[in-house]
């Protein structure tokens, strides 16, 4: 258990900065997931905390201790890589045991410690096989067992379930919660899909071009986002969002025209960001639509596509501005492709951003 | 999916090539086994057939053949030892190392490769010469070996480049130094280009004339007696014949036990689908 903290860390090759310097803190046995899309630096920021790429700048902190320059074992860091990264030409008894050889273990303490492991993962019955002849899964096990051997501080997960088919990905990401549980340890993973950073994580720090959106609890990320960039990332399908033409009042209230036609009327606002005339962004997830005439703002849509995923169906529409929306619905009548229909939908649930994707804010007291 | 007529054809075809390649082979064992009179005309000449060992065992009181073919096996097994031992390491430092001038320095190594025997052989013989070491198999060995170094060297190298790379760091989060990493992760995943330098060093050791000749007088190995025998006398087909299988045997026999790892494909999956 460990916590640990970046203080202005940053990142460059050459002249291409991958990380601008950042803070972050990563609390004792907290579970931590950086999410963002492919090249963002997530991984970047993995491979720093676990000494295998360079810090460019600032430093690195592990339990207060100043670890920027130290060895992985030094950091006291195990880490599950993207493709497992087994030696092929060990048996997974061999694997799992590796790092506590080179730190020098006795046999008894290693046999000792790669059979708990191999009790907690269930992998008894693999532990003389090699890598080559296990699956996919079961490879992500010996992955694990090699990482908790080690007793480590920090556990460090890279994408470690993106080469598993779907059904698979959901029982790891059932495995992993557990053994986060079990083990009581501090934890951080990347990961590019959001739905496993919303299940797992306690604390979710979103990154883009080498820098933090925002950080937070899933739920904080989900209901508060700061700014379009992480309205649209986090949630599955994603944010709707609406263009509208800003109209400010002079007793600090606000509308909105959307496009898409009507008008949204905010009342009070913050009035930071908010620019008369400007067009803006007006988001609403696809659960929060409401239909047969409740909502307090309706929007005639026509019907393209139907997903019908049993308990619940996605309709994916398109507004009068050809902007294209998807709409949950459980139960009720299930529209056709085509259909005109009308949606609605109310005040408060709009989240709503300016141009420069910055989240706009109604008055505190609301 | 391919005729199967058309199939027949490409066996055929193959079938004739390799037939035409096995000719002169069979040419050489029927030469060291009928008598030096039947063959003048060719070894195909039907007339007057008869088998001997007469060749055989002329070559083998006359010649030093086991001594000669136990200097091709130093020879030969030494200057395959050192690449095969220091090629891997070289190619892993230059793959995945930083230093200083590594870049000059690879290609310094690999520039060697423009080196034929022919080009260093003068210098070579004045150098040995002033340290005495004509006559000494080391004078064979040292340039062979070093030779070497610019293809094997980039050989391993371009199968390092596709050697995964989270393995080594997978190595260094388990706490494997620079070193560790080499013998405890690299080499063992490496077998195949080890094992394809190995080969075709040692073939072409085994094989090697030129420097043989020119620095060695008594210890001499295959190739160098083969010269010599074809050199004393006018017409010893039959001995030449016999000199001629001894030395390919080693080369055939190796080539046909290990010839699996030219076509085997790297061997380092981790894990990962493919």
């Amino acid at each position: 258990m460990a916590q640990m903290n970046f203080v202005g860390a940053g990142k460059s090759y050459g002249t291409t900065r991958v990380v601008e310097k950042l803070d972050l803190e990563v609390e004792d046995g907290s579970f931590t997931v950086f999410v963002g899309p492919s090249g963002c630096g997530k991984s970047t920021l993995l491979r720093m905390i676990a000494g295998i790429e360079e810090i460019s700048e600032g430093d690195l902190l592990i339990d207060g201790v100043q670890m920027g320059d130290a060895t992985p074992v030094e950091r006291g860091i195990a880490m599950v890589f993207q493709n497992y990264a087994l030696y092929p030409h060990m048996s997974v008894e061999k694997n799992i045991g590796f790092g506590l050889k080179m730190a020098n273990m006795s046999k008894a303490e290693i046999d000792k410690r790669v059979a708990q492991a191999a009790d907690i993962l269930k992998i008894e019955p693999l532990l003389k096989r090699k890598p080559g002849q296990l699956s996919g899964g079961q490879r992500q096990r010996v992955a694990i067992g090699r990482a908790i051997v080690r007793e480590p501080k920090l556990f460090l997960f890279d994408e470690p379930l993106s080469n598993l088919d779907a059904e698979l990905r959901v029982e790891m990401r059932v495995e992993i919660a557990k053994l986060h549980r079990a083990l009581a340890a501090t934890m951080i993973y990347v990961t590019h899909d959001q739905t496993e950073a919303m299940t797992l994580a306690d604390k979710i720090v979103v990154l883009r071009a080498g820098k933090i959106e925002q950080q937070g609890t899933p739920v904080q990320l989900y209901d508060d986002p700061e700014n379009l960039f992480v309205a649209g990332f986090i949630g599955s399908p994603r944010m709707n969002f609406l263009r509208g033409k800003v109209k400010l009042a002079s007793d600090g209230t606000a509308s909105a025209t959307l496009a898409a036609g009507g008008t949204v009327d905010f009342g009070a606002i913050d009035p930071a960001g908010w620019v008369d005339g400007e067009e803006i962004s007006v988001g609403i997830r696809p659960e929060q639509f409401h239909y047969e005439g409740a909502g307090d703002i309706r929007l005639p849509v026509n019907v393209d596509v139907v997903e019908n995923m049993g308990g619940a169906y996605f309709i994916h529409a398109q507004t009068q501005s050809d902007e294209l929306v998807v709409c949950e619905r459980r139960g009720g009548a299930l529209p056709a492709a085509g259909d005109a229909l009308e949606v609605g939908f109310n005040r408060a649930d709009l989240r709503m951003f300016a141009a420069n994707g910055q989240r706009l804010r109604l008055r505190a007291a609301q | 999916m391919i005729n199967k007529s058309v199939a027949n054809w490409v066996t055929i075809i193959v079938g004739s090539i390799a037939l035409l390649w096995m000719i002169p082979l069979v040419g050489v064992v029927v030469t060291s086994l009928r008598p030096l009179t039947q063959t003048t005309l060719g070894w195909w000449n039907p007339d007057d057939f008869s088998l001997t060992l007469d060749a055989w065992t002329t070559v083998w009181t006359k010649y030093p053949l086991l001594d000669a073919f136990w200097v091709s096996v130093k020879i030969a097994g030494l200057s395959t030892l050192i690449p095969v031992i220091l090629a891997p390491m070289a190619a892993y430092a230059f793959q995945f190392l930083k230093f200083r001038f590594r870049r000059v320095l690879l290609i310094l190594i690999i520039n060697a490769f423009v080196l034929p025997n022919q080009v260093v052989v003068i210098p070579l013989f004045r150098l040995w010469r002033e340290l005495g070491m004509i006559d000494n198999i080391w004078a064979v060995i040292i340039p062979f070996a070093g030779m070497s170094f610019a293809w094997a060297v980039y050989l391993v190298k371009n199968y390092l480049e596709d050697f995964p790379k989270e393995l080594i760091e997978a190595a260094m989060v388990d706490g494997c130094g620079p070193i560790a990493r080499f013998f405890h992760v690299v080499l063992p995943n490496s077998i195949t280009p080890i094992a394809a330098v190995a080969i075709l060093q040692f073939l072409w050791t085994w094989n090697g004339l030129l420097l043989p000749v020119v620095f060695l007088r008594s210890d001499i190995p295959l190739t160098a007696l083969l010269a010599r025998i074809q050199g004393q006398y006018e017409s010893n087909w039959d001995q030449m014949s016999v000199a001629a299988i001894v030395t390919t045997v080693v080369p055939l026999v190796i080539f046909v036990v290990f010839q699996r790892f030219f076509t085997a494909g790297a061997s380092t999956k981790s894990g990962s689908k493919e």
